[in-house]
């Protein structure tokens, strides 16, 4: 019989599987007889276990994913800089002329009367975009990638809508253009879920164009003020496009709400945003750019 | 190099755009990475720094391990090296500020009871692991949280296992006070610690 003192030294390594063989049967034997060690042991399982059931405990913060995924893509640091690199993603980026497309596309969804906010509720001072324009991309690569489920799926924007309707501080409601007869939406909405930010929900909202990925991600005006990245006017409003982990995401306020839209369109063209979101009104201001 | 000599051992030469795999699982440890570097550093805006720093070394090294190698254990070693240096550099430790490091924790979910609840846990378990050593910190992440054999604690921590053994003894028994006050004080807390005496006869 080993003395309790030199069997609990074995409590640690039997609850991390690292008593093996004779030494874990000895133990085993030893504390199915001893009330006093099962104790000791039953106490450091349950810290284990207090520790297990909070995991993860930490996650990285969207900013820092998208750096490190960008980081990635190029596979080398690109310089000097890279060290960095969190405040590298204000730098200006150069837009792409394909993603005028998704400007218009932007443009005409938020012109859309659908979408309205509700009074706003007094905030502090509101934000710099690039944190939430971060959360976007972050949120849309996870849900790209199954890691981040949808709370709703309908292709149904008034369900879709619903579901968002006392979740959110604001009120969100989805257009549902009409088609023509025989026509076909180019773009499906997929559905949406809530994304925690700044200390409340957001709404993000999933589309497929040409099976390709959309999003759309809202929150109160007061808490972001979209800036950084290349400022194009249109339709009398701003909006702010950069580039972030390979993917284009395009920042605008208007009408008491903040949106990011974050996509990979590279060639799609004026033709298919217009067709999708734009009335005839919205397309002649358009036209424009 | 800046990581333990095992990894380092086991490294290979990176063989140009195959090692798109590597870059991929080395993302794939970024919030372990993040965690480890919190728990150190305690500090969110350190951590941030740390953890961009070894992805910069990590990405430029030369040799790097395969793929049916640790490439979790490399990360994590060079990480702890970079903060082993950093804290060198600093006279006092890190001020604590676990509060303003949880902005980018876990917090989506679609039932703000359960994320309440979450929230608690991971506040209280935080919370203990602060009032910690930071050897004992960096113990208990790597193997209750990370799930380090102890012999790949040992080699990142730069320690021998039986070290890491009777850290973690002692760290969870550190952690059961830290943590027992706030069971019995909340009978909602899901920390119920079982069973709720002292466990010494």
């Amino acid at each position: 019989m080993i003395a309790c003192d030199a069997f609990r030294r074995h409590i640690s390594p039997y609850l991390d599987g690292e008593l093996l063989g004779e030494d874990r049967a000895e133990f085993e034997a030893h504390v199915s007889g001893c009330a006093a060690c099962r104790e000791s042991l039953e106490a450091e399982r349950a810290v284990v276990e207090a520790i297990r059931r909070a995991l993860p405990l930490h996650q990285a913060p969207p900013e820092l994913r998208v750096w490190v995924e960008g980081i990635a893509a190029r596979g080398r640091p690109a310089g000097p800089s890279a060290r960095r690199g969190l405040r590298a993603l204000g730098h200006p980026l150069v837009v792409a002329a394909s993603l005028v497309a998704c400007v218009l596309a932007g443009s005409a969804l938020l012109r859309e009367p659908g979408l309205r906010p509700s009074a706003a509720r007094p905030s502090s001072a509101p934000r710099p975009a690039g944190a939430f324009a971060a959360l976007a991309v972050d949120t849309h690569l996870r849900h790209e990638r199954g890691q981040l489920p949808l709370e709703v799926r309908s292709e149904a924007p008034a369900e879709v809508s619903r579901f968002f309707e006392g979740r959110v501080p604001f009120h969100l409601t989805l257009p549902d253009y009409p088609v023509e007869r025989g026509e076909t939406k180019p773009y499906r909405l997929v559905g949406g879920r809530l994304v925690a930010f700044d200390g409340d929900y957001s709404a993000y909202v999933a589309y497929h164009m040409d099976d390709r990925p959309i999003s759309l991600l809202v929150t109160a005006a007061e808490r972001v003020r979209p800036e950084g990245g290349e400022a194009v006017v249109s339709g009398g409003l701003t909006f702010h496009i950069e580039s972030r982990a390979g993917l284009k995401v395009i920042t605008w306020t208007d009408k008491g709400l903040t949106y990011a839209l974050t996509s990979d369109l590279a060639v799609a063209g004026n033709r298919s945003c217009m067709v999708c979101h734009g009335s005839a009104e919205e397309r002649r201001k358009l036209e424009g750019l | 190099m800046l990581w333990g000599r095992k990894w380092s051992a086991e490294a290979r030469v990176a063989e140009g755009p195959e090692d798109e795999g590597f870059r991929a699982a080395a993302v794939g440890c970024l919030d372990g990475l993040y965690g480890f570097a919190l728990t150190l550093s305690r500090d969110r805006a350190t951590a941030e720094d740390l953890v961009q720093e070894t992805y910069v070394r990590a990405f430029a090294a030369h040799r790097r391990p395969g793929p049916d190698e640790n490439l979790r254990g490399w990360l994590f070693t060079i990480l702890v090296n970079i903060w082993r240096n950093e804290r060198k550099r600093r006279r006092p430790e890190a001020v604590a500020d676990l509060e303003a490091a949880t902005g980018g924790l876990p917090s989506q979910g679609p039932d703000p009871h359960a994320v309440l609840d979450q929230r608690e846990q991971r506040e209280a378990i935080r919370s203990a692991l602060e009032t910690l050593p930071e050897a004992f910190r960096e113990v208990v992440v790597l193997r209750c949280v990370e799930g380090f054999s102890y012999q790949e604690v040992a080699s990142i921590a730069g320690c021998p296992a039986g070290t890491v053994m009777s850290r973690l003894a002692r760290a969870r028994a550190l952690l059961r006070l830290a943590l027992a006050p706030r069971a019995s004080a909340a009978p909602r807390a899901p920390l119920t610690l079982v069973p709720g005496r002292g466990g010494r006869s």
